[in-house]
């Protein structure tokens, strides 16, 4: 029982992490699923956690009231965003939203009150891990269901050919601003739980980098099901704890497992078709 | 023979076991959180290599008390989750007495607060921005803050060129560099001197031509740049192609050898304060010199110096408690003892200073100490001793 108190306490911050992680991936999923490649999500994360922990250190907000505000700021930016921005397709798209992240991340540095390159620090730990395995949840539930609706398939048609989804009469603007908006909402959520566990946040969190971090979650695990982004977030957030034994050639061993993965599984982790065909060769198999 | 006799007998022998079991079995497991990867391992490496060092030195000869010191070294990469990552390994798995570490001070703020929240101490000793002890009773530095030394610079290089007034240039969009900045700003009005211009510039920049054109205009006296040592080298150079001769003031950035190796004769009358003095004739400093160059076959710098400072500071402060088989008990112990600690270390006499309570909260304590104040000639860091 000891054991068990100190590996929780040992690991709970990870655990964390791999919640909000898969959070971000399940985020770019959705514009991804639409066929758009935004790379604005590490941006809109950053957005959510400045808003949440500057209402909770300024204005003392309660903290399902900060997390609502977190998770609404960036989901409004992207509504007034998205309209020009989502004129764009392709590479085009993924500059434009790139663009947009290092705008928010020199706004940010230059701000007085986000305390600059300095950041914001002493945000209270108010985040528990309920709350994170609860948002999860809802996200995950909410997109299977949206996955399985009318917008769900108007998603799946877009991204197969925007130019026939179009000629069908399908509201294809509408819908793809309503998967970088949910995208947002999401991408905010997972900034705001973030911040109110790790005391503190600095613009460089939320910079190119950690935009590049979010898109290989995603394509790491698979994107064509919701399993897919979850599994690469963990296992992104879960390996360089694993290898650490390895010291020094920790972070060596870890892009070479990276690599290996995407050579060998180049559609992620998880492929629904992959693993349907396995199964089928394994049954038959058991038959002969 | 009175029957009392063996029973007393046997009573000593037991309270001598007793005595010596934790005493002689004992390992002192000390944390250290440094960021040995990524950009902040050009100063995580040598605060690792000189606590390494230090901890070499005191367990041969025979530990603190007859107990080892055993180092148990994890890296966190100067990022803000690994810290707190590593932080709780060390506290609640590898059950440490205390952590060094973690290097920058953005891992601090994030990290610091589960340390104090789980009471261990935690010892930074190259974190020098504002509000680091702020965090709570049990964070500690060594690491002398930039508004302790920048004064005594900009005093010095005051008072040998007859300075009457300055430009200034910093690096914007970094904490390190920022800080610095307002460190300055707040020097330079303190001590009435004005500034003719301000000018920024952001990190990875190679060109500077045209913010040192705007200072040259200004015909400053001097030039304070709160800038790291990558983009100084660069800043110096193109000062001296457009014709401006005015010497510089740095900040803890300056304080890197490579930097005057690269800017050669043109970083020549620079004014920089530092914890720390290579040329420091003191003993305890020149051992340590010698010492490291024969572990590690470099030359130890201020990080290291400090690294090798903090884990005596530690040492001294377990010499005077008890230990016992108590984990909480022990860094309780250890805690209360360490303010106690002075040492004349590699970087001079030192001791702690409690910070100021913040929102009646108790804070932990600051390093007080004078820093060492070079100008450079012939591309080395000679110390100043006045005019």
């Amino acid at each position: 029982m000891a054991w068990l108190s100190d590996f929780w306490s040992t690991y709970n911050t990870l655990v964390y992490s791999i919640g909000v992680h898969a959070m971000l991936a399940l985020s770019i999923q959705i514009t991804l699923s639409c066929g758009l490649l935004s790379l604005a999500n590490a941006a809109f994360m950053g957005i959510g956690a400045y808003v949440s922990a500057l209402l909770t250190l300024t204005l003392g907000w309660p903290f399902p009231a900060v997390l609502a505000a977190g998770t609404l700021a960036p989901a409004l930016l992207a509504l007034l965003i998205g309209a020009p921005v989502l004129r764009l397709s392709g590479v085009y798209l993924a500059m434009a939203t790139l663009a947009f992240g290092e705008v928010v991340r020199v706004i940010v540095l230059n701000l007085e009150i986000t305390g600059g390159p300095e950041g914001l620090n002493g945000i209270p730990p108010s985040t528990e891990g309920w709350h994170i395995a609860l948002f999860l949840a809802l996200t995950v539930y909410g997109l299977v269901r949206l996955a399985r609706s009318r917008v769900g398939r108007a998603f799946e048609a877009i991204k197969e050919d925007e130019v026939a989804a179009r000629l069908m009469g399908m509201d294809v603007d509408g819908h793809k601003l309503f998967a970088f908006t949910l995208g947002a909402l999401i991408a905010g959520l997972a900034g705001a739980l973030n911040a109110h566990y790790t005391f503190f946040i600095s613009p460089r969190e939320y910079g190119f980098e950690s935009a590049v971090d979010i898109l290989t979650m995603a394509v790491l695990g698979g994107t064509s099901g919701l399993l897919g982004p979850i599994l690469g977030a963990s296992l992104l957030t879960v390996l360089p704890e694993v290898l650490r034994f390895l010291q020094d050639w920790r972070m060596a061993v870890n892009g070479a497992i990276l690599i290996l993965v995407v050579l060998f599984l180049p559609t992620g982790l998880w492929d629904p078709h992959r693993v349907r065909a396995w199964l089928r060769r394994k049954r038959r198999e058991e038959k002969a | 023979m009175t029957p009392m006799k063996p029973l007393l007998k046997s009573l000593a022998i037991a309270t001598v076991i007793l005595a010596a079991a934790p005493a002689g079995a004992a390992n002192l497991r000390i944390g250290i959180a440094e960021a040995l990867s990524g950009g902040a391992a050009q100063y995580g490496t040598p605060i690792r290599n000189g606590m390494q060092l230090a901890a070499e030195e005191i367990n041969a000869k025979g530990g603190v008390n007859g107990n080892q010191l055993q180092l148990v070294i994890e890296d966190e990469q100067g990022k803000k989750e690994e810290a707190i990552n590593v932080f709780k390994k060390l506290i609640f798995q590898d059950k440490v007495l205390m952590i060094f570490g973690p290097t920058l001070s953005n891992s601090m703020f994030a990290a610091g607060p589960v340390a104090n929240a789980s009471k261990v101490v935690a010892f930074g000793t190259s974190n020098t921005a504002n509000g680091i002890t702020d965090i709570g009773p049990w964070i500690f530095r060594n690491s002398v803050m930039e508004s302790d030394v920048l004064p005594v610079t900009v005093a010095s290089a005051v008072k040998h060129y007859g300075i009457k007034k300055v430009a200034v240039i910093y690096g914007n969009d970094d904490a390190f560099t920022k800080s610095g900045y307002d460190v300055f700003k707040a020097v330079l009005a303190e001590q009435k001197i004005p500034v003719t211009t301000t000018e920024t510039y952001v990190k990875g920049d190679v060109d500077f031509k045209a913010q040192l054109t705007k200072i040259k205009g200004g015909e400053p006296d001097a030039i304070v740049c709160s800038c790291l040592a990558e983009e100084a080298a660069n800043i110096i150079l193109q000062a001296r192609s457009l014709g401006l001769r005015a010497p510089f003031i740095g900040g803890n950035g300056f304080n890197s050898p490579k930097l005057f190796d690269i800017s050669k004769l043109a970083g020549d009358g620079t004014f920089v304060g530092s914890p720390w003095s290579n040329a420091n004739p003191a003993p305890v400093n020149q051992n340590f010199v010698a010492a490291y160059k024969k572990k590690f076959g470099a030359e130890p710098n201020q990080f290291a110096a400090q690294g090798y400072d903090a884990m005596y500071t530690a040492a001294t402060a377990l010499k005077s408690i008890k230990i016992t088989d108590d984990l909480a008990a022990d860094r309780q112990a250890l805690r209360d003892a360490l303010p106690k600690v002075t040492l004349n270390g590699a970087t001079g006499p030192f001791k702690f200073r409690p910070a100021a309570p913040k929102a009646g909260k108790p804070g932990g304590f600051d390093a007080d100490q004078k820093p060492f104040i070079y100008i450079i000639k012939g591309g080395k860091f000679t110390l100043y001793t006045g005019k």
